[in-house]
């Protein structure tokens, strides 16, 4: 090639990105509707059983209870704190920020193992009682494998914060951590609605 | 950004090609091999391994198409045909069909938006061994005589606990799981890698009709199998831990199963069928010399057939029984389907009308997509007919249309893309005399095979029989359609032929033996690890036909390591860098974990907690190391 | 007439469902094929046309008219499809009226692999219960109550214009009509496993008053054998297995796995429409059931000859 070509030259563009400027958000994002689906099909798989039955939760079954699940509900939206912060630290390249916020993040996410056991015993059926138990069950513990999947990344995640192989590429990486943190608390609120509350409407 | 006039100088160009080629290059070695990230190497594993489990569902057609030469014929038994014409059916729909169109889109989408690698590398290679490992549990089980054999659907209450015994139902399940899981990956690889990828200056209306294609297919996916993901899970509970979601003693329902199959069944023969349609653009605009005639109006018709998709499934349904009302909004909407495709097979001919047609191999094949799918689309639109349906439903009817649709619409275009882009992916010809007897004995073959059942259904003959009585005359047709079989078998035989000719004798290809418009024949045949030394830029729809003589090229990107171009989202202007990841041996490991998993939970509910810490181990191997990979090449480097 | 296996064919209708669906049918494929010689011919037109030398590729007056050429196919193509849907919805419309009061009620309820059929009544004691075999007036609407006992399973007779699954947990209904005096092939369409292959029944079409006649022999407990050898194949029936499950009307016999035996003998086949009942292949039947359909859920028996004998001529005697 010996002709003059005009270039585009690239070398001044930056490496780290946020946001849907960022693959990795762009790949989250994608998990995050296929997670979504997901959760749907339980949720309509849900509704179609309701519908076919005459009474919900058919007798004997009794009511979920609502105390334990109220109170991961809770606790799930109280994480949101730390998170936000940690997303803030990230996007301002603050490391020690980024650590501690992590490290309290972790810790929720260690409370939710436990709440998510809870969230299970108190529908108050068991999976092979009748439909109802199972599709009860069975939404509880898919949205349970995000909610699991997230733990292990946060705590992971956390655990590299402190090594010496971080480097700045890498707050992105923390940013996209916690955009999928919003989805998984998000996503729990209507399936809090549909199995907890609407059994008694 | 800035754009400069440069005299390029040949030697610091050649230095970086070398430094280029170290950096993508894989590391050599079986664990190099097994590690290999290059979206082209993981693309052609999967396109050989899906050629596999065609030859090998294709073996399975033909003992059918014996087994039903005559009546009464003793070749197989129930239980062999059952699991015979249930493995084939899911091996053609879920290790065939999708696997290898889809990847045609792994190689052909990053070549043709210019960019160096696929989005996430190493999930794509994750995502190639969880299906290989998904294939291989459906054909260890068939070998053991654990072979599904409820259908490709598998309705419950026979795909139940109650009814069908053993572990093939469960084989089935984790089969279809795992394929879900590789093809969900896949679409989220390529929805990225079109997001954000592109060369600058291809905005989205700019964008091939091949990639536009893969990319409704890409949503089609995201959209689809999570249904069947979680409906095969629910049926997997069902069987292992007494849950009752499908049981009608215990409240649970046999029609949701069939709700949740369909609701991504039917999109799935839509993903099947629209990649073939990007092939059909390309191959038909390079034919006729000139772009695709109404490209606003192709992307849009892809674009409703990915929506419209979604709003059918009850087609499949409708001699259950279900109200009329809803039965009408689904008839209506199976008919208006027809439309975008029409629109799109118009707008071909157009194109061709108003071009230069070269009768090369691949436009020969177009003709027979066009000959052969529209048949099995008119019978669409006839079983669309809910009265119709009601005649020939679960008929040898309905076993015409969909070879009429699949191999017209799907395979087809396939092989016509083989004869296209072979060339490109390894350099060389394929034999156009031997292509052109492979073409002329598939099609012979595929009407003679397929034509007759349609007869067959309207004189009663129902689907998924393993024989019939010689009293329903029955015979000759079913005789006629065998000898159809044979005949597609040998034009596959010459197809294999030409394959393994060319690579050894095939007549050297060049970078673009069709000079065609797009930008995959713009770099090397077979293309370089990095794809494209010179990232190019985009001014036009055809931008090998109508580049301006002063179009720039991107410099400045980083040859000493995997540096690629990201742009933005609609516009493809420039807007950042990003490094990819080195190849690791961890997608295989994590592959390895996941399969375990799944097979372990065929068995026992203790998969998954055996599942969980297999899997936490994966996770802390693969995101870990990520920046010893810097280390070590800042060490490689002397840095 | 066809006997065995009785007639089975779409194109032969035999009632006004089947003779609507198959003038359908006519319609859909003459508009089929008018529709394909056209995009063929554009296609080939397309490819073959010649070509001057002038001629250039993107000529904008010519790209207007081939937008409006598309426009035009296009808008035949819905125009079509339309129509296609109006004929659709207008032959549903008139398929699925609701049953007139005087229809034929009976229940039919698929079993793996054999077909169950009720004539019910509004006084227990006139039911009756037979199997493979549905016989119904000419001319008269008959309303079926379609069930699933185990899997799913579907009813379908093709020149009757007939077909509807039957779900387990939730019945399905559907009307047809014979106006033709016939026998008609009938077959299981939804695959229900190992025998799905050979669940077919018949359903003979006769005169009102035949019909009649039959129904009341129905209802009539079998006869208490004349001839000593069915005497002793009645006893050797009751004491073996297979009062397990079959029921003869009129016997201790109750069993429900199996078709119910009472009036067996003037069945025109016998395992699902899969063979002519005649004495040899009843025989082979008895002895042996899964040579001929394996995996029905009848086990072979050892019976001795002369035992064999004596159940043959029970069974023959059951009419
Ligand atoms: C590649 C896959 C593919 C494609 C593209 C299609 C396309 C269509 N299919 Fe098909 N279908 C299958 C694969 C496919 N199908 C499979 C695998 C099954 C069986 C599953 C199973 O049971 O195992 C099935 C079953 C199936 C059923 C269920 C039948 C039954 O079980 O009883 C129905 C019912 O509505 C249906 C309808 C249609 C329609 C309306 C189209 C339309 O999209 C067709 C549109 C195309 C055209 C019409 C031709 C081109 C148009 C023109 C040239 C314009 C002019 C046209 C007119 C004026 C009409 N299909
Ligand atoms: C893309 C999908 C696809 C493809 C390509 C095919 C291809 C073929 N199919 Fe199939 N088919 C389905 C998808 C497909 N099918 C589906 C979804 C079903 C429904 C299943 C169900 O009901 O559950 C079905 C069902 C089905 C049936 C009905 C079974 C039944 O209801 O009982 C039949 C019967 O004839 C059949 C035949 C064939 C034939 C003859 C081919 C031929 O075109 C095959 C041609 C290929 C070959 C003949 C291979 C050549 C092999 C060699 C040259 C040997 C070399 C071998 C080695 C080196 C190992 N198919
Ligand atoms: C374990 C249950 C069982 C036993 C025991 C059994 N049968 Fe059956 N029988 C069936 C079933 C089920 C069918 C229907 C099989 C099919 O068509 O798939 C059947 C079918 C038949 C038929 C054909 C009926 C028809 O209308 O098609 C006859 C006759 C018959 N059995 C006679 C006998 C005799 C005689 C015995 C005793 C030696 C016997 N059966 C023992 C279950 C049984
Ligand atoms: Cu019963 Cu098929
Ligand atoms: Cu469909």
């Amino acid at each position: 090639m010996t002709a003059p070509v005009r270039m585009m030259d690239a070398s001044r563009l930056p490496t780290t990105v946020f946001d849907h400027r960022s693959h990795m958000w762009w790949g989250t994002l994608g998990f995050m509707l296929i997670e979504g689906t997901t959760l749907f099909v339980c949720v309509a798989s849900y509704f179609y059983l309701r519908v076919n039955t005459d009474s919900w939760p058919p007798d004997p079954a009794e009511l979920p209870s609502r105390l334990w699940p109220t109170v991961h509900l809770v606790v799930l939206l109280a994480s949101l704190v730390p998170v936000v912060l940690a997303d803030r630290a990230a996007r301002r390249l603050d490391l020690p920020g980024l650590r501690r916020w992590f490290v309290v993040a972790s810790l929720f996410a260690l409370s939710f193992l436990y709440l998510r056991w809870k969230d299970f015993v108190s529908l108050n059926v068991w999976w092979d009682d009748n439909a109802y138990g199972s599709i009860a069950w069975m939404t509880v513990g898919f949205h349970g494998t995000i909610l699991f999947l997230q733990v292990v990344e946060t705590l992971i995640f956390t655990g590299f914060l402190f090594s010496s192989d971080f480097e700045e590429r890498h707050f992105s990486d923390a940013a996209d951590s916690t955009f999928y943190w919003y989805f998984f608390v998000g996503s729990w609120v209507p399936l809090y609605l549909v199995l907890y509350l609407s059994p008694r409407l | 950004m800035t754009t400069d006039s440069l005299l390029l100088d040949p030697e610091s160009l050649e230095r970086e090609r070398r430094e280029l080629e170290r950096a993508w290059g894989a590391t050599p070695g079986l664990r190099g091999w097994l590690s290999d990230t290059d979206h082209k190497s993981v693309a052609k594993r999967y396109i050989v391994t899906a050629l596999v489990f065609f030859l090998l569902g294709g073996v399975q057609a033909a003992l059918m198409r014996i087994q039903l030469a005559r009546p009464e014929n003793t070749l197989l038994g129930p239980d062999a045909y059952n699991q015979v014409f249930t493995t084939h059916g899911t091996t053609m729909m879920f290790l065939f069909a999708v696997p290898i169109l889809t990847a045609a889109g792994l190689y052909l989408v990053p070549l043709m938006i210019g960019t160096r690698s696929i989005a996430f590398p190493r999930l794509n290679l994750y995502g190639y061994y969880v299906y290989l490992i998904g294939g291989g549990l459906l054909y260890g089980g068939l070998l053991l005589n654990q072979g599904p054999d409820a259908g490709w659907f598998s309705y419950v209450p026979l795909a139940g606990p109650e009814f069908s015994l053993g572990k093939r139902i469960d084989i089935y399940a984790q089969t279809v799981t795992f394929t879900e899981i590789s093809a969900l990956i896949t679409s989220v690889e390529i929805i990225v890698t079109v997001f954000k990828q592109r060369a600058p200056g291809m905005s989205l209306n700019r964008m091939p009709l091949f990639v536009w294609a893969q990319l409704v297919t890409a949503f089609m996916v995201m959209f689809a199998m999570p249904w069947v993901a979680v409906a095969s899970q629910f049926l997997a509970a069902d069987r292992l831990v007494d849950t009752r979601i499908f049981d009608p003693a215990a409240g649970g329902r046999p029609l949701l199963w069939q709700h949740l199959f369909w609701f991504f069944g039917h999109p799935e023969v839509y993903i099947i069928f629209v990649p073939g349609l990007g092939f059909v653009s390309s191959i038909v605009s390079t034919f006729a010399r000139r772009p695709i005639f109404g490209y606003p109006v192709m992307v849009l018709s892809l674009v409703l057939t990915g929506f419209l998709s979604f709003g059918l499934w009850v087609h499949h349904m409708f001699a259950t029984g279900i109200p009329q009302l809803s039965e009408s909004f689904f008839s209506a909407m199976s008919m208006m389907i027809a439309i975008p495709t029409g629109v799109q097979i118009f707008c071909w001919i157009a194109t061709l009308w108003s071009g230069r047609p070269q009768f090369r191999l691949p436009l020969l094949f177009v003709l027979g997509f066009v000959l052969v799918f529209i048949v099995g689309g008119f019978t669409g639109v006839m079983v669309a007919s809910v009265p119709y349906d009601m005649q020939v439903h679960d008929t040898y009817f309905v076993v015409a249309h969909l070879h009429y649709v699949l191999l017209g619409g799907a395979v087809f275009p396939l092989f016509g893309a083989f004869y296209f882009w072979w060339p490109k992916v390894t350099g060389r010809m394929l034999s156009e005399r031997l292509g052109r007897w492979h073409f002329w004995l598939f099609f012979t073959g595929v009407n003679l095979t397929f034509f007759p059942m349609h007869l067959l259904g309207l004189e009663g003959m129902p689907r998924r029989i393993y024989t019939y009585l010689p009293e329903t005359g029955w015979g000759p047709l079913n005789l006629v359609a065998t000898i159809g079989a044979v005949t597609i078998a040998l034009s596959v035989v010459l197809f294999l032929v030409n394959l393994v000719a060319s690579l050894r004798v095939g007549a050297p290809a060049g970078d673009d033996p069709w000079e065609a418009p797009t930008l995959e024949w713009a770099t090397s045949s077979p293309p370089a690890p990095y794809n494209f030394h010179l990232i190019p830029t985009v001014q036009s729809r055809s931008p090998l036909w109508k580049r301006p003589p002063d179009a720039p090229v991107v410099t400045g990107l980083r040859s000493d390591m995997r540096e690629i171009l990201v742009t933005t989202m609609l516009d493809a202007e420039p807007d950042s860098r990003m490094r990819m990841p080195e190849p690791t041996i961890w997608p295989l490991l994590a592959a390895i974990a996941t399969g375990v998993t799944f097979i372990a939970l065929i068995f026992t509910p203790w998969g998954l907690p055996l599942g969980a810490a297999l899997i936490t181990a994966a996770f802390v191997g693969w995101g870990w190391p990520r920046a010893r990979d810097t280390r070590l090449q800042r060490e490689e480097r002397g840095g | 007439m066809i006997q065995f296996p009785g007639a089975h064919s779409a194109h032969d209708p035999a009632g006004p469902q089947a003779l609507l669906l198959d003038r359908l049918g006519d319609l859909l494929y003459l508009i089929a094929a008018v529709v394909y010689v056209l995009v063929a011919a554009a296609l080939l037109a397309a490819l073959l046309r010649r070509r001057r030398a002038e001629e250039d590729a993107e000529d904008p007056a010519r790209e207007r008219r081939m937008a409006t050429a598309v426009a035009i196919a296009a808008g035949t193509t819905v125009a079509t499809l339309v129509a296609v849907l109006l004929l659709s919805f207008g032959t549903g419309r008139r398929l699925t009226a609701t049953p007139p009061p005087e229809a034929l009620q009976i229940r039919v309820t698929g079993h793996q692999w054999w077909w169950e059929v009720e004539y019910r009544d509004a006084t227990p004691a006139r039911w009756a219960t037979t199997a493979n075999e549905i016989h119904v007036p000419v001319g008269r609407p008959v309303a079926l109550e379609l069930r699933g006992d185990d899997v799913i399973h579907s009813f379908w007779v093709p020149n009757l214009g007939v077909k509807r699954d039957m779900i387990p947990g939730h019945a399905t209904s559907v009307l047809f009509q014979a106006d033709a005096p016939g026998v008609y092939r009938g077959q299981c369409a939804e695959f229900c496993g190992a025998q799905h292959a050979k669940m077919g029944f018949l359903v003979v079409a006769e005169p009102p008053e035949e019909f009649a006649a039959w129904l009341d022999r129905q209802r009539d407990s079998a006869r208490t054998p004349a001839d000593s050898l069915a005497r002793r194949g009645q006893e050797v029936f009751l004491a073996s297995s297979c009062a397990m499950c079959h029921a003869v009307g009129g016997t201790p016999a109750g069993g429900r796995l199996g078709p119910n035996l009472t009036h067996v003998a003037g069945r025109r086949t016998i395992a699902a429409g899969t063979l002519p009942n005649v004495r040899g292949h009843l025989a082979g039947w008895i002895i042996d059931p899964q040579q001929i359909k394996p995996g029905a859920r009848m086990p072979a028996s050892a019976i001795p000859p002369a035992d064999l004998r004596a159940i043959l001529a029970y069974v023959e005697s059951l009419r």
